[in-house]
């Protein structure tokens, strides 16, 4: 190619380019393109930016301490003396109160400097009632103000003050959301696994009947040939999740159905790619094996199958890896893996949860796309 | 490593027994004692790794499972002290046995659901061969007759005389929600087929349904047909209490109008339109952005000073990173950020091509010829003249390979980002699967099917011409 | 004896590759067949065997019809022709010895071979073949680890395992050079002279021709040109088979 020609080439491109502007006009219109959406929801995106290097890994136990007082609202009787108790107390400004009467609770001997919070048991009502919150002081004591909430009127009878304090004691474990995480990326990479393993499986007969240099040239064999071949370019055009959607009908949520959707779009695009390196092998050992005399058998099994076994392993490998990527999603749809977690703490604006599942798959991913690289240059 | 395995290695003294030993202990001891410490500890590693994964699952009954791998490791060290090469397949094929055993839990493989799950899906693989592209407009014929619900005080109203053209009379005229009623019809055209419809005293109609099937009926050789049919529960509880006029309708096709596209076609065109702008947008941005980050990420261009190649560590994380979190998961925050719509999905595919694109991109430009370079600066030419004629030539045929594949590969990712909200046809596909309305679904997945065929074609087209 | 008679093959696209050709190889002869590039040489020795169905003419050897022999009967024929290549097709990541072995496969049961279950005595004469061929030190090594040369000798000890009468030599030489050349050659001579086998060869030189055959056949364009002795080739008969522009060149 002269030096010439090749710009007179890109010349013509150039032509192609401005032809393309009207495409792109409409492109831009209908994809809906909006800057100002992108600038203006900026501070949207701060949360999911800041958390996003704060992933979930490690939490200690919390420990709870709950002490509690009884009080009379309505007033009509007084209640009964609270048994003097050993260790954090409660001290109340009255025991009888009437609704939006002011009680001043003081306690002591608590943990210091802790943060807590006053609730209500009423009495006849299941669950219990939000009140303030306050902190201990470096002694342990701390000093809040309520009103008697009007429900407690309503009820009548004795009802409990709860004070209660929490924190974190003990060791750091793995948070909730780490183990889950971990649970789902084992799961991610075994659907993967599963669904290379059986898709490849398929895909191997299959190659060979849409491989034209192994198929027979009669009219049987060609139309064999180009419908193995049609249904690998069709198969292949569906996305997994598609098939997810649909599978998760068949049998149900779970990744079960992840790895029929992942399956069939494995032997499709596996069945393409071995049948392709099928093509593509070496006709001269096959003369030579059949020269010998070797009867059909042999002829593949000493003159093919050497040829075949690296490109295979090497696209099976290959496509692990991308298959792990898909089942980092197709739990959208309920295909299992990690997708149906990551999507909960996402709509749940758990951001420091989603930050873990999305570092999980980072590492995961890259770690499945390095050693698939190895394996594949060891194999050529 | 195939050639060093051929190497015998000496046995070290009284390790011709001791070694097998160690092996059964734990998987690959033997192997370091006895000289092969690379095996062994890649051996150890899998060991320790399905031991922890089995501990993690409390998988403790796959333990047997475990079993092939710990004494073919144990015979393998034997093999290896008698001076013979081990068979790195047959170690694999033993891992692969407890690999699988895990898996096959993991995954809750259940092939007893996939064949009882069938009949939920043949509706669906019917409607494959029956896009919903086209169809006719169809007039029907229709005989009501009333139906008092409950039976009230009030004498249930006559049933409608019998007149020249086709009747039907339900029996008996009045019954409550849920009660069967038998309807007959008479005066029909011969062996019609039809269907049967209820009407509320307010309009609204239903088509009645039993056992999750539609009522349907035949006439006879008479034009007669008589077909039992559940009283439908189409009024608010609290007004059923007291007796009202409901109609029943027999319904047959009159006449077949021409074929016609369906609002569905329509729809799935707009759609699919929607999802290659989509995806064009995305591949443009996404090469924009891919190039002048391509430069930092390619290492020959990079080597000139320590703090060039920190940034180039730097690029090519960052890409890797990027890289490997799927566009769907992008999209999601990005539908958080920009809101739903298509614009959100273009975000999202950007992110994921600039990454992709900046890695094949600079990994082009680190596998260029320096010998071209070398001759034109020879000849005196100058920086922009080496890198008009001897840079470019070289990398921009992969550059518009890899974008137009990337364009191909965007195409198909657009397809379903609008399963969480991003725009294009997703959104409307899933909606028909949940919907169970099959034959819209097969009429999307055949278009995108046709439309991602075709654009795989052409792309490998314009890469074959360019690489 | 081997009878060729008006051996034609037209393949599916039109080309006439072979018109006509018809000769006679008496047992023990070393025929070399020459013409240039795309004359019919290598559809010639292809045919012999039915790597390529002719499409008319016979082939007779020892007065069994080749051409009409069913697939069973082929296959007893073949594993008694043996054939080394140009590019010497062997299995690049099998090792020496199993690509010596498939010249076995012939006498091997299918099931055994696909076991990979070769008899000892298989083994022992592969092992002996690759002796005689001087590269028993390399039987482990995986086949692409070796010197063209040495590839060649492989394809030879292959050919030695089907203990063929008849040896079909697809230009054994034309991917090496002249040294290796030379001594791919005396082991082919060394087959012919000391075991006896009448060998077919196609060569592109004339002076290897020259040196290592009894009897020279010329295909031009697919017709037989020249049929004779060695040195009865002279300048015009040179001519007449490589064309008028060509200079004839020495290997040594």
């Amino acid at each position: 190619m002269s030096e010439r020609s090749f710009y007179v080439r890109w010349g013509r491109y150039l032509l192609l380019v401005a032809l393309a502007i009207p495409l792109y006009i409409w492109s831009w219109r209908t994809a809906d393109i909006n800057l100002v959406d992108l600038i203006q929801g900026a501070p949207k995106a701060r949360p999911i930016i800041s958390d996003l290097v704060r992933p979930s890994l490690l939490a200690r136990e919390r420990v709870t301490l709950s002490v509690s007082a009884v009080v009379r609202v309505p007033c009509d009787a007084p209640p009964p003396e609270p048994p003097p108790a050993e260790g954090p107390t409660l001290t109340l400004s009255a025991t009888c109160l009437n609704a939006r009467d002011s009680l001043v609770v003081s306690g002591s001997g608590f943990r210091p400097n802790t943060p807590g919070r006053l609730y209500w048991r009423v009495a006849g009502l299941e669950g219990r009632l939000r009140d303030e919150p306050f902190e201990t002081d470096a002694q342990g004591r701390f000093t809040v103000e309520t009103d008697i909430p009007p429900l407690l009127a309503q009820q009548g009878g004795d009802h409990t003050l709860e004070a209660e304090l929490k924190w974190e004691a003990g060791a750091l474990r793995p948070s909730e959301t780490l183990r889950t995480t971990i649970d789902k990326m084992i799961e991610t990479v075994f659907l993967a696994l599963m669904a290379t393993t059986f898709g490849g499986l398929v895909a191997i007969p299959l190659s060979f009947l849409g491989a034209r240099n192994l198929m027979p040239t009669t009219p049987w064999g060609t139309t064999l040939y180009v419908a193995v071949r049609s249904f690998f370019n069709t198969a292949r055009s569906i996305e997994p999740l598609i098939l997810a959607t649909i599978f998760a009908i068949w049998v149900g949520f779970g990744p079960f159905a992840g790895v029929l959707a992942l399956s069939v779009h494995t032997i499709a695009s596996l069945g393409k790619l071995y049948s392709e390196a099928a093509e593509n092998i070496d006709p001269g050992p096959i003369e030579a094996i059949r020269s010998t005399g070797a009867n059909e058998w042999q002829v593949i099994w000493y003159g093919v199958v050497p040829q075949i076994v690296p490109p295979y392993v090497s696209f099976t490998v290959y496509h692990w890896d991308i298959n792990v990527r898909m089942s980092t999603i197709i739990g959208f749809v309920g295909g299992g893996g990690i997708g149906l977690e990551l999507q909960r703490w996402i709509n749940q604006l758990q951001w420091n949860s989603a930050a873990t599942a999305v570092w999980a798959i980072v590492l995961v991913v890259s770690a499945m796309d390095y050693a698939s690289a190895i394996v594949r240059e060891r194999l050529v | 490593m195939e050639r060093a395995e051929r190497v015998p290695q000496p046995a070290p003294p009284n390790g011709r027994r001791l070694a097998p030993l160690l092996s059964l202990l734990f998987p690959g001891a033997g192997h370091i004692y006895a000289g092969r410490q690379e095996r062994g500890l890649w051996i150890a590693v899998t060991a320790a790794t399905l031991l922890t994964l089995l501990w993690w699952l409390k998988f403790w009954s796959l333990l047997p499972a475990l079993v092939p791998f710990w004494l073919w490791n144990a015979w393998e060290t034997r093999t290896i002290v008698q001076g013979r090469r081990p068979s790195t397949v047959k170690l694999v094929l033993s891992a692969a046995i407890i690999v699988y055993a895990i898996g096959w839990r993991v995954t809750e493989i259940d092939v007893q659901r996939l064949a009882a799950g069938a009949q939920k899906i043949r509706p669906f693989v019917v409607s494959l061969v029956r896009p919903y592209y086209v169809d006719r407009e169809v007039t029907y014929a229709a005989f009501p007759a009333p139906v008092q619900v409950p039976c009230g005080e009030e004498p249930s109203p006559p049933p409608a005389g019998a007149g020249s053209g086709p009747t039907i009379v339900p029996t008996p005229a009045c019954a409550s929600v849920g009660e069967t009623i038998t309807v007959r019809g008479e005066g029909f055209p011969p062996n019609v087929e039809g269907e049967l419809w209820w009407e509320n005293p307010i309009g609204d109609r239903v088509r009645l349904r039993s056992g999750g099937e539609f009522v349907t009926f035949v006439a006879d050789e008479q034009g007669t047909f008589e077909v039992k049919v559940t009283v439908p529960d189409v009024v608010p509880r609290q007004f059923q209490e007291s007796a009202q006029l409901h109609t029943v309708e027999a319904r047959y096709v009159r006449d077949v109008g021409p074929w016609r596209l369906t609002e569905t076609s329509y729809l799935v065109a707009q759609r699919m339109g929607e999802t290659i702008a989509q995806a064009l947008m995305a591949t443009t941005w996404g090469a924009i952005f891919a190039v002048p980050l391509s430069f930092f990420a390619a290492r020959n261009l990079m080597q000139f000073h320590p703090l060039a190649l920190l940034v180039y560590y730097l690029a090519r994380t960052a890409l890797n990173v990027l890289r490997a979190i799927e566009p769907l998961i992008m999209a999601i925050v990005f539908v958080v950020w920009v809101g739903l719509g298509p614009f959100a999905g273009v975000l999202a595919l950007t992110m994921h091509s600039i990454a992709a694109l900046g890695k094949l991109y600079s990994e082009a430009i680190e596998s260029i010829d320096p010998g071209p370079i070398e001759a034109i600066t020879a000849t005196g030419a100058n920086r922009v003249q080496v890198v008009w004629y001897a840079v470019l030539p070289q990398v921009l045929p992969p550059f518009v390979a890899f974008t137009v594949y990337r364009w191909d590969i965007n195409v198909r990712m657009s397809t379903i980002i609008g399963f969480v909200g991003g725009g294009g046809i997703g959104f409307l596909l899933q909606q028909w699967i949940r919907l169970t309305d099959f034959r819209s679904a097969s009429a999307a997945i055949w278009a995108i099917a046709l439309v991602v065929t075709v654009l795989d074609f052409f792309s490998r087209k314009v890469r074959e011409r360019f690489v | 004896m081997l009878e060729v008679r008006k051996l034609t093959k037209v393949y599916d696209d039109g080309t006439v590759a072979l018109k006509e050709v018809s000769f006679t190889v008496p047992d023990g002869e070393f025929l070399v067949i020459i013409g240039l590039s795309g004359s019919g040489k290598s559809t010639l020795l292809r045919c012999i065997n039915r790597l390529i169905e002719p499409t008319s003419g016979q082939i007779l050897w020892d007065g069994v019809d080749i051409t009409a022999a069913g697939q069973e009967e082929l296959r007893r024929i073949r594993r008694q022709i043996g054939m080394i290549f140009q590019q010497f097709n062997l299995v690049k990541r099998h090792t020496v010895l199993t690509n010596v072995l498939t010249g076995r496969l012939g006498y091997t049961s299918t099931w055994r071979s696909l076991l990979g279950l070769w008899s000892r005595e298989d083994r022992a004469r592969a092992m002996r073949n690759l002796e005689l061929v001087g590269i028993a030190d390399k039987a482990h090594n995986r086949a692409d680890e070796l010197s063209g040369g040495q590839q060649q000798r492989v394809g030879i000890a292959r050919a030695l395992m089907q203990e063929p009468k008849l040896l079909l030599a697809d230009e054994p030489v034309a991917s090496l050079d002249p040294a290796t050349s030379h001594s791919v050659m005396k082991y082919i001579e060394w087959m012919n002279r000391e075991r006896g086998l009448t060998v077919l060869c196609s060569l592109h030189f004339l002076s290897l021709a020259r040196r290592y055959g009894t009897r020279i056949i010329a295909l031009r364009a697919g017709e037989l040109v020249f049929d004779g002795r060695p040195e009865e080739i002279d300048d015009r008969r040179f001519k007449e088979i490589y064309g008028d522009e060509a200079i004839e060149v020495e290997i040594r």
